[in-house]
This record gives C-alpha cells, structure tokens and sequence, in this order.
C-alpha cells in the first residue's frame, strides 16, 4: 500500500521510510505541507503520516483540508509531533486526524497502528461497494435491469432544469407501450410474456444514444429520454424504436411471438410542458391516441399525424 | 569520578535505542549521522545570526529542529541542550541561547571525536 510521509526534518523523514518500506509500504515524500497536499491528489494515497508543525502550510491545516476535500475515497492520517501534552493531542485529532503518536515515534506502535489504518480503509472500501450495489437495486427495474420509474422521473427533472438553463436544448420523451401484451401473458404465459419485454428493451436500448435513458415506466410501458431532441426530430426517433421492435418477431424459450409497440412523444418545445408531469402526460396523451388509430404507430403530441406510409402499415398486432 | 561512572557522560549516542528504531542498520546509521553533522554546518550559522540580532522566534525553532533531529537519533545529550536552547528562545532569553550554543557545538564536537574511533565499526 502507498504511504505519503510529509516530514521537514530529513532525519526523521529517512527512518520513517526506511521502515515503512521494511514492512513492504510504498512510500512518497513530502518536506513542506505544500508538497503533501499536491500530493495528495493522487487518489492511491490512502495513508498518510503528517508531521504538524513543517514550513508553510503545517500537518494540521493539510489534515483539515484532506477532510473538507469531496470526491476522494477517505484518507488515514496519523499525525507525528514533539507535543505531547493533551490539549496538542486533542488539537491534532479534532483536526481531522484519526491517530496521533509523539515522536520520537515506536516503530513497533506505529506499525500496529498502520494495520488499523488498513482495516479502516478496507471496511470504508467495502461500505463504499455495498453502497453503490445498493444504489443500483434502488434505481433500476428488478426484471429489465433499465432504470425505473423514481429514477427517470429524476432524470427527466435534472434534463428540464439543464434545458432551461441552455436556450435551444429541448428535451424529448417517446412513452412506448408493447401492444395487446396482456394476451401474449394469456396466451403465452408470464414466462413468455417477461421474454419477450426482455427483448423488447434490448432492441429498444439499441437504438438509443449513450445520452439518453430508457426506463420502465409501468407494466409493459417503456420510456424514452432524449436530451437534446425537439419536435422536428421526435418523429423520427419514435418511428426508429417502434421499427426495432415489430420488424421481426421474437423468439422466446417456448414460442416465436410477433410483438409490436405503439409509442407517443412529446417534447419540451410544445407550450405548456416545460415541467416533468406535463411532458409526461402529453406523451401518454399522443400514446393513446397511437392506439386508438390502430397501434403498431407513433404519435407526436402537436402534430397529431402518422406519416401516410406508416399508417398504411399499421395493423393491429 | 562520578563522570566516568555515568554512561551517558562517555557515550554521547543511545546506540541499543537508535538501532533498535531503525532495525539495527548500521551503515544506515553512518548516514543519519552524516546528515546530522552536515546539517548542523548550516544550522549553527543560522543560529549564529539569530543570536547577534536576538530573534528569539528563530532560536526556539533552531533549538526545537536540533531536538528533533537528536532524539531521532538518540543523541541524548545533544536533545537536552538543544531542549535548553529551545526553552531559552521561547523565554527569550539572551545569555542562556548563547550558553546553549556554545553547549551544543561542545557536544557536537564531542560527538564527532567519539565517531573518529569508528565505534560503529566495533558494533557492526
């Protein structure tokens, strides 16, 4: 493991390295508190032992900035000092060290309390792990893996607020639901059924871009957030998704199944969706009416058209 | 008598201390001490000064750095001098930094000839 030593006095400075390396440490020096903290940038160094009183900038103050930093994964500090007495003792940890030892150090003592520094730092690794495994499962749908309906709400939110910021960046959602997929679950089976949304979304999460989000938004509802999409491109996006999915049929683990999807959009542009709720609700107005018009088809929310050659297309599926 | 019959008084070094604390490297002892010498070269100039034009503020930080740098080394002698010229600073008091600094390059002298008889060499 990589140890940062921020000692001034050279003496001190080479015995403390030279029995950190005997105990198989990684070491990097620093003789003043400036060159410990432009150190300290390298996000390896997860032990240090600072000395508290260097020119310049001294132990104490690198320690507390160490602590106010976000962004790095937690650094140990022991801090090294002649003062002894408990009010120094108390100033060093109340600093934001998490050990003080009086010099001249014990070695013996010092790499026992190294070990302590490595289990702190491995437990607040693995807290870190369960954390973010933990984040996931909040965020996405147990069964497509994609994100879900807390999450995109979310997203949505964050895209409209950047939207408003950046003049001419609209934002676009295509609401997409599988069509008459309660008779494939009949017909099929759930087994069948959960198949055949697994390779939906997997066609859908094709024809995306890496900017946008696909989440599940209910049942058999998917939806669609396009940063940076207004209404003259929507169409096309929506028509693209739809395609991916109805153009060849499914192959489930007992059944070819031929699905298809209709899908309504909205985007930022039309007047009055300027917030979450609204985009959304527009978008499952166009969707409803892409399934009163016969399914397997696109609506734009403020158009209210198929293009004629995908209208002819249509079918009911 | 009573001198000669005080260790401390003929060895100017803790060496059971110091090799303990730097896992009984003899070679690398030399060195640290080397260092030591060499940096005291430099520190008695700048204490030199400090004292003519009495800046208290730089006696106690020479005395403190000599402190360090002695008991690092177990150089117990020379860690209570530099502790006097430290404390003589932070009193600021004049006539006891130049009776310690006339004590410390006593005792780096007396440092020196015990290291002109090679002892690391007996020990190594």
């Amino acid at each position: 493991m990589k140890i940062l030593i921020a000692e001034d006095d050279l003496i001190s400075s080479k015995i403390l390295q030279k029995n950190l390396e005997t105990w198989d440490y990684e070491t990097v020096l620093a003789h003043n508190g400036s060159a410990a903290w432009k150190a300290l940038e390298d996000e390896g160094l997860r032990l240090a032992i600072l000395d508290w009183m260097m020119p310049g900038m001294d132990g104490i103050e690198v320690c507390r900035r160490i602590r106010r930093r976000k962004k790095y994964k937690y650094t140990y500090i022991i801090i090294v000092s002649v003062k002894d007495r408990k009010q120094d003792i108390i100033a060093g940890l109340s600093s934001g060290a998490d050990d003080y030892m009086t010099k001249p150090v014990n070695f013996l003592e010092l790499r026992a309390r190294l070990k302590t520094g490595e289990r702190i730092i491995d437990l607040e690794d693995k807290l870190l792990v369960i954390q973010r495994q933990l984040k996931d499962i909040a965020s996405r749908d147990s069964l497509t893996r994609i994100w879900n309906r807390t999450e995109i709400d979310k997203f949505l939110c964050d895209e409209l607020e950047r939207g408003h910021r950046e003049a001419k960046r609209p934002t676009g959602v295509v609401l997409i639901d599988i069509d008459h997929f309660k008779k494939i679950n009949d017909i099929y089976g759930h087994v069948t059924g959960d198949q055949a949304l697994l390779q939906v979304v997997s066609r859908l999460k094709k024809k995306i871009r890496r900017s946008d989000k696909i989440g599940r938004y209910g049942g058999d509802e998917i939806i669609v957030i396009l940063p940076n999409c207004g209404q003259p491109q929507i169409e096309r996006v929506g028509d693209r998704l739809r395609l991916a999915v109805g153009k060849r049929s499914i192959k489930t683990d007992l059944d070819t199944v031929l699905v298809t999807v209709s899908a309504g959009c909205a985007t930022s542009e039309l007047p009055g969706t300027g917030v979450a709720d609204k985009l959304i609700r527009a978008a499952d107005r166009a969707l409803l009416k892409a399934k009163r018009q016969g399914r397997n088809c696109v609506v734009v929310a403020g158009q209210d058209h198929m293009p004629e050659q995908e209208r002819k297309n249509a079918r009911f599926s | 008598m009573r001198d000669s019959a005080n260790p401390e008084k003929l060895v100017p070094i803790d060496f059971c201390s110091v090799l303990n604390r730097i896992g009984g490297d003899t070679s690398f002892l030399k060195e640290l001490l080397d260092i030591y010498l060499q940096e005291y070269v430099g520190k008695k100039q700048l204490l030199e000064e400090a004292i003519a034009r009495e800046d208290f503020t730089q006696i106690c930080e020479l005395g403190h750095s000599f402190k360090g740098a002695s008991a690092n080394l177990s150089l117990t002698r020379l860690q209570k001098v530099a502790y006097s010229l430290e404390t003589a600073g932070r009193e600021r008091h004049l006539q006891s930094a130049q009776e310690a600094a006339r004590d410390l390059e006593m005792e780096v002298q007396t440092l020196k000839a015990f290291l002109a008889g090679n002892p690391l060499e007996k020990l190594g």
